[in-house]
């Protein structure tokens, strides 16, 4: 089984190791929640290496993108990465959602879910292959570590490492190449996250990555792992790839909004314009329960109105932000109603929750 | 009796223990039924717990109750027979005691043992340090 290339060391930091998309990694560091709120309040850092990383390289690099996602391309610019974009299937249904970097049009980097980098590469091959684009992919997940430094305090962190105060200028999205830093040089520092909190994503050889977090700790900036993540994403109202969408969801469903209006052409697009036309039968939206409810809603729960079933989770945590339950599922379009007071059976239990839109909490 | 510690977890001298990570601390013919420090760290933050209530009559093995937690929701199970004569009612509003105090104030029931030939089944602490140590 792959593990991400730091394991050994976060271990040693205290970190509890699980498998997520099977890949070995830190799932925590004992106490999920004081992760979460370190993000919230202060800064934490994630191992983010299971992330898939395939670089597209070559003259055809952008054509051969532009076939496969649904957003618009044109307006991309050199160092600004584009996303969150989607690889569909021909029914329009998600085949992962991913983030770009466009270091050129002839250089990209995708990030893609762990879950699915076999999926995309086959995919991004196979098409270079039909077309005969000269476009090469290359994939790099297992030889370099990515980390995430997120929070609103995360900006002073990084710039206080020499040789990164050129990221603390970034606007969002926009992002950095072969930055040389007091502890080498680093691939890649994007203003980008997960998590609705302000802060960086870097991109670095494993023995860089392990130096930034010694940095780090050594200001007392906290250890995060995949558990504070999940609840995290889940206050945004972020999907997550297997648990939210799959090949059976389109973007409509989602109301993730990851293509551009009328672009024609790419695969895909013709599915989602068909489902635009006719509509969709169910939505997803955000479910919060009331405080002091001390249950998790989770993947496949029902949600009820009156007793009959109008929709099912999809994903739930707890959010110690709003210390109450939160979910998110999909809802049947004739009920897909903010504001509803809605019940959703645990254990053959009912409780009240509340239909949301996202983002449950307001940054 | 100072505690054992494997792999950073903490086990009790003072009780036995089930393979499904319950504590039993005997006070005369009673048990004292808990889960131990190395179930708490795999559950991580829990949030909330079920636990049957006062007379309800169990079989060792039967599920008593149920933790929700932020990794999964589990089962807990009687570790002997007999009559659950009190249940920790702080922990209904203060699961996280689970966490924070799993062999003390994290305690969930008592349970009036009916036989006592069944605690021979249990772990000792030295058996159940073994447990989690090939983990």
């Amino acid at each position: 089984m792959p593990r991400i290339p730091l394991l050994d060391l976060l271990k040693s930091y205290g970190g509890d190791v699980g498998v997520f998309a099977g890949f070995e990694t830190i799932m925590s560091y004992g106490d999920p929640f004081s992760e979460h709120l370190a993000v919230r309040r202060d800064a934490a850092v994630f191992d983010i290496s299971h992330m898939g990383r395939i670089l597209v390289e070559g003259p055809d690099s952008q054509e051969l993108l532009d076939l496969l996602l649904p957003r618009d391309l044109s307006d991309s610019k050199d160092s600004v990465m584009v996303g969150p974009t989607a690889f569909l299937n021909d029914s329009g249904g998600f085949k992962d959602d991913v983030m770009l970097y466009r270091f050129s049009n002839e250089r990209w980097l995708v990030v893609c879910n762990a879950i699915n980098r076999e999926k995309i590469l086959g995919w991004l091959r196979e098409w270079v292959s039909r077309k005969g684009y000269k476009a090469s992919i290359v994939d790099q997940t297992l030889e370099t570590a990515m980390l995430a430094i997120q929070g609103p305090r995360a900006i002073d962190y990084i710039s206080k490492i020499p040789g990164f105060s050129g990221a603390s200028s970034l606007k969002p999205l926009e992002f950095l190449e072969n930055l040389d830093t007091s502890l080498g040089r680093v691939d890649i520092i994007s203003r980008s996250g997960w998590t609705g909190e302000d802060g960086f994503e870097i991109v670095s050889s494993p023995s860089i990555a392990a130096e930034i977090i010694a940095r780090l700790r050594s200001m007392g900036v906290a250890l995060a792992g995949l558990i504070a993540r999940d609840s995290l994403r889940m206050e945004m109202g972020y999907v997550l790839y297997g648990e939210d969408i799959d090949e059976n969801i389109n973007p409509y469903e989602a109301r993730y909004w990851v293509f551009t209006r009328g672009k024609e052409g790419c695969i895909g697009c013709d599915a989602l314009r068909e489902i635009g036309r006719r509509g969709v039968t169910k939505a997803r939206y955000m479910f919060r329960l009331k405080k002091g409810l001390r249950v998790i809603p989770r993947r496949g729960y029902k949600v009820l109105y009156e007793g009959e079933e109008i929709g099912y989770i999809t994903s739930g945590s707890y959010s110690p932000y709003l210390e109450r339950p939160i979910a998110m599922g999909y809802i049947k379009s004739s009920h897909a109603l903010p504001g509803l007071s809605v019940d959703i059976e645990v254990r053959g239990k009912l409780y009240e929750a509340k239909i949301l839109d996202y983002p449950l909490i307001k940054r | 009796m100072s505690d054992i510690e494997v792999k950073g977890y903490i086990v009790k001298r003072d009780r036995l223990y089930t393979e499904t990570d319950e504590w039993v601390k005997i006070e005369g013919d009673i048990a004292v039924i808990g889960i131990t420090d190395y179930a708490q760290k795999k559950l991580k933050n829990i949030i909330g717990i079920e636990l049957p209530s006062r007379g309800t009559r169990v079989r060792a093995g039967d599920t008593i109750g149920t933790i929700e937690s932020i990794k999964a929701v589990s089962d807990i199970y009687a570790p002997v027979s007999g009559e659950v004569i009190e249940v920790n009612e702080r922990l209904s509003n203060e699961p996280e005691l689970i966490n924070h105090e799993p062999y003390e104030g994290g305690w969930m029931v008592k349970i009036k043992i009916a036989s006592k030939d069944e605690l021979g089944k249990l772990l000792s602490p030295e058996k159940y340090a073994e447990k989690i140590s090939r983990d």
